[in-house]
């Protein structure tokens, strides 16, 4: 079984749901992401979602796009970010890992992550892929790596259903018209379209896009199969990048589990 | 030759398509169907050639450019005077347009992103004429250059979004007025000013400027009783150049050649000329040539003229310069400021730095050319914008 599936399957039959944590790989550095990997781990988050800066970000709210931007400064790049998950694998072979970036980048490493499930990556999100489209047709194509996709509140009911067909994972289910960051939750309409995507298909949904407190958490993860946090972590983040003391990192990401439970 | 491109998925070739975070999608086929709808429609094409007609001034005229043709003694030049259109530039035909299309969809909000500013102008322009509210989005590095159309943008009525993100300029710009169309993607109407972006704007933005080609076969026939043997336009996102090709893509007798920006020299790196020195790759929305490195991280570009600092360019262009229809060459800064004085001094014209560089190509090609041929250049925008750039570049006081 994928681990993904794995996990996922664990969790319900415990009767939790998912967190799914986004960190941008090489924000401050690389091996402070590692740490930030496990730590996240530690504190609660069930499967991680890596980040790959990209320039031109362009569903990213400034929190991320930052991030990027921080990273860049490094040097980070997907062969780098593949190592990265390697070296996480030496310690955890249990939680699931999806890189998530933008084509441009996937496509210059596309032989690299092609191979990228041998070395510990579980699957790709790639954000400026629409649904229906598919991976193969820009030669990624790796059965074993499951292929997330985004569903929208603006996304009709007849693409939902071809998302939904070329989807493997989970459906990424985004709360909001917005970037990545921003906050006018809809929770009716929110619960109202997971159901929809829920009556066409037993795929999980995870809910993300502008989950700030436990509020918001535990109101998503009501009619979800889980959650994401991206850019409340980031933040966390670098506001404490300079004495790289986490605490308040691990401190939110329990907060938030708990509030999911 | 095909020139019913794009494809149903909005590609020419292998460029072009939809690369665009799910929200996005919803608009974007609404605004597909919409155009599909409209492009054949009467009444919608009566309403657009009127307003060219009486609010852009056309058909622009096509000038015969006496002094520049006895300097170089060869082939006749002939200047297509985009640059006499209301608000200074060809970028006017395609908000015109465009803001027909915002206006039959109902939207009440307009958002654009400009570079050198003459989209922005051109934006807020045709929404202050529909009282639509207007957003302008602008890289800082291009509001400190192009203040004076910034300060025409704000008399318009538009508020001008300053971005300080990535570079400051026209790509960041861009990725700005996107964030802002994926939050208010149920009222906004987003005028895309190059034939950039995802599919179906490259159509779009292409179809609203090929006017300007279309006029140029019936002023060709007329001034000299055929087609031309060259025609010449500037690139940056490539809508002037689009505009003015178009309609002559299947005429294979006629050469069409693209200049792109070379700004300090294509071999120093720090330039804007992605079909001369880049590799596919996908951008805003869009596969085409771009500007990156080796990680696919997009690279800065370096031009005298904002509104070709871009490192991308429209796909049609790429898919033109790979079946080798379209030729694409670039000119230096240096180039580029020597071709502004000489246009100004033996002409009457002062042409905008991005048209400069059409200019720019004349003392490669006209050599090679001979008396019998005529050479058509785009001249798609004035100059005024940019006297405070050419003042600060050649240390004037003034």
């Amino acid at each position: 079984m994928k681990r993904i599936e794995k996990k996922l399957k664990e969790l319900s039959q415990d009767n939790q749901k998912a967190f799914v944590g986004y960190i941008v790989a090489g924000d401050p550095d690389l091996k402070t992401s590692l740490e930030l990997m496990h730590l996240s781990v530690d504190s609660g988050v069930d499967i991680l979602e890596i980040g790959v800066p990209f320039t031109d970000p362009i569903a990213e709210g400034p929190t991320i796009q930052q991030a990027h931007d921080r990273s860049l400064e490094n040097q980070t790049n997907l062969q780098k970010i593949v190592d990265l998950v390697g070296k996480f694998r030496e310690k955890d072979s249990n939680t699931p890992i999806i890189l998530m970036g933008y084509i441009n980048n996937f496509l210059i490493y596309k032989d690299l992550i092609n191979r990228s499930h041998d070395l510990g990556v579980d699957g790709v999100l790639v954000v400026d892929i629409p649904g229906e489209l598919s991976l193969e047709d820009y030669g990624i194509d790796n059965q074993d790596l499951d292929v997330i996709s985004l569903v929208s509140p603006t996304t009709s009911k007849d693409r939902v259903k071809e998302i939904v067909k070329n989807s493997t994972g989970f459906i990424y289910y985004v709360t909001l018209r917005g970037v990545t960051g921003s906050s006018n939750l809809d929770g009716n309409e929110i619960e109202q379209n997971i159901k929809y995507i829920k009556s066409i298909s037993s795929i999980p949904v995870m809910a993300g896009f502008g989950i700030k407190n436990s509020d918001d958490a535990k109101l998503l993860s009501s009619f979800s199969d889980g959650i994401v946090i991206g850019s409340s972590i980031v933040e966390l983040i670098y506001k404490n990048s300079e004495n790289k003391d986490f605490h308040e990192v691990s401190d939110y990401i329990s907060t938030m589990k708990n509030a999911i439970r | 030759m095909k020139d019913n491109l794009p494809d149903k998925d909005g590609f020419f070739g292998e460029y072009g398509g939809k690369f665009v975070p799910e929200t996005l999608m919803y608009a974007l086929n609404e605004l597909e169907q919409t155009y599909k709808t409209l492009k054949d429609n009467n009444d919608f094409n009566a309403e657009f050639h009127k307003d060219l007609a009486e609010f852009v001034g056309r058909p622009s005229p096509l000038y015969f450019a006496k002094r520049l043709t006895e300097h170089y003694n060869t082939a006749s030049i002939w200047l297509k005077r985009e640059d006499l259109n209301h608000t200074g530039a060809h970028k006017i035909n395609n908000t015109v347009g465009q803001i027909l299309l915002a206006k039959y969809m109902g939207k009440k909000r307009i958002i654009a992103e400009t570079g050198a500013g003459q989209h922005g102008v051109a934006t807020a322009t045709v929404a202050a004429r529909l009282g639509l509210d207007c957003h302008i989005y602008m890289g800082s590095e291009d509001v400190r250059r192009q203040s004076l159309n910034v300060y025409r943008m704000k008399l318009l009525g538009a508020e001008v979004h300053e971005v300080n993100s990535g570079s400051a300029t026209l790509k960041d710009a861009l990725n700005e007025a996107l964030r802002d169309w994926v939050t208010n993607i149920e009222d906004t109407y987003y005028i895309i000013g190059s034939v950039t972006g995802p599919h179906p704007y490259p159509m779009i933005v292409r179809d609203f400027n090929a006017v300007v080609g279309y006029e140029l076969i019936d002023q060709s026939q007329e001034s000299f009783g055929r087609m031309p043997d060259s025609i010449i336009a500037c690139v940056g996102g490539g809508s002037n150049a689009m505009g003015i090709f178009y309609p002559f893509i299947k005429m294979d007798n006629v050469e069409l050649i693209g200049v792109e920006a070379a700004g300090k020299g294509i071999e120093t790196g720090e330039h804007a000329a992605p079909l001369n020195d880049g590799t596919p790759g996908v951008l805003h929305g869009a596969k085409s040539y771009l500007m990156q490195d080796e990680s696919g991280q997009v690279k800065g570009t370096a031009s005298i003229s904002a509104g070709l600092d871009y490192p991308g360019v429209g796909p049609e262009h790429s898919w033109l310069k790979d079946i080798k229809r379209a030729k694409y060459v670039a000119v230096s800064d240096d180039e580029v400021m020597k071709a502004f004085h000489m246009v100004n001094k033996m002409e009457g014209i002062l042409p905008a730095l991005e048209t400069a560089h059409a200019f720019a190509y004349l003392d490669e090609l006209m050599p090679k050319m001979n008396e019998d041929q005529h050479i058509v250049i785009n001249v798609s925008g004035r100059g005024d914008k940019d006297l405070n750039s050419v003042v600060e570049i050649e240390d004037i006081k003034l």
